[in-house]
């Protein structure tokens, strides 16, 4: 019975998934569509963690790891500050 | 529900997304938009792959394709806007 | 009722509230009407719905390898995530950095 709800689970976090895309599509700003990526990559996490229980492959945990640090990275990205502006 | 089952309908639901972002990516206008479909589209190639338990090139494709390209392509979007509004607002380039 | 159907009948439960925080935050994502407002939203989705999913993996975790590296995982994301949500209000507040439009 175990690995059928995960994967069950894991599905039902992939269809929100595909619903906040929505956000990322229509976002007004840019701030909307970061946000949005930003749910993106937590309940990414999420679904390799569930898969990685589900289908008995414990790596995924790695992959997992490295979509926290992409989310901190591009978020980063993101919200740096114009280097040109400040020095004019 | 067997497992099966759960595991055809996943496939489904990542298929179609995939394709829908990828054809939204490309058709974008915005170039700030263009980039983060192109994250979102590298976050969930990443899925793809951990799907078919290929953890290590979910993990390549995580950090190169999505995390380094996506920052990369965030900062050359920028740059594009920004020079495109300087020639908008006329003759500031010294 | 043995130990361990009750514990799994727990981390059910937990996976199971853990989603619904998700669903919620993507719905406030989806239909709140101004930027900070969804903001609000999506941070109780990254922390209180991770959380709660990861609190009932551990109780699923074979090892406690496993768990240790799970935990780990989740003070990461709860780290980013509040960082994050606070660089992104701050730059929408100040209308500067990606949001100038």
């Amino acid at each position: 019975m175990m690995p059928e709800f995960l994967l069950a689970m894991a599905l039902l976090l992939l269809l929100t998934m595909s619903a906040g895309l929505v956000r990322v599509v229509i976002g007004p700003t840019p701030a909307d569509r970061m946000m949005a990526a930003q749910l993106l990559g937590t309940s990414g996490i999420a679904v390799l963690l569930l898969l990685a229980l589900a289908l008995e492959v414990p790596a995924l945990l790695d992959v997992a790891l490295i979509f926290a640090l992409l989310a901190a990275v591009s978020v980063a990205a993101f919200t740096r500050r114009r280097a040109g502006r400040d020095q004019a | 529900m067997s497992q099966l089952t759960l595991l055809i309908i996943f496939d489904g639901v990542l298929l179609v997304t995939l394709l829908a972002l990828a054809f939204a990516a490309v058709l974008s206008p915005e170039p700030r938009r263009a980039v983060m479909l192109f994250i979102a589209f590298g976050l969930w190639l990443s899925l793809v792959w951990a799907r078919l338990r290929a953890p290590d090139v979910a993990l390549a494709e995580a950090a190169i394709g999505a995390g380094l390209g996506g920052a990369l392509m965030l900062a050359a979007a920028r740059r594009a806007a920004r020079t495109s509004t300087r020639s908008d607002g006329g003759g500031d380039e010294a | 009722m043995s130990l361990d159907t009750m514990l799994h009948l727990l981390a059910a439960v937990c996976v199971t509230l853990g989603a619904v925080f998700f669903i919620a935050g993507t719905i406030g994502l989806l239909r709140l009407p101004d930027l900070f407002s969804r903001l609000h939203a999506l941070t109780k989705a990254d922390n209180l719905g991770l959380g709660l999913i990861m609190l009932g993996l551990i109780l699923y975790a074979p090892n406690v390898i496993y768990a240790a590296k799970l935990l780990l995982l989740w003070i990461l994301v709860m780290v980013s995530g509040a960082t994050g949500a606070h660089l992104i209000a701050k730059r929408a507040l100040r209308g500067d950095g990606e949001d100038a439009q």
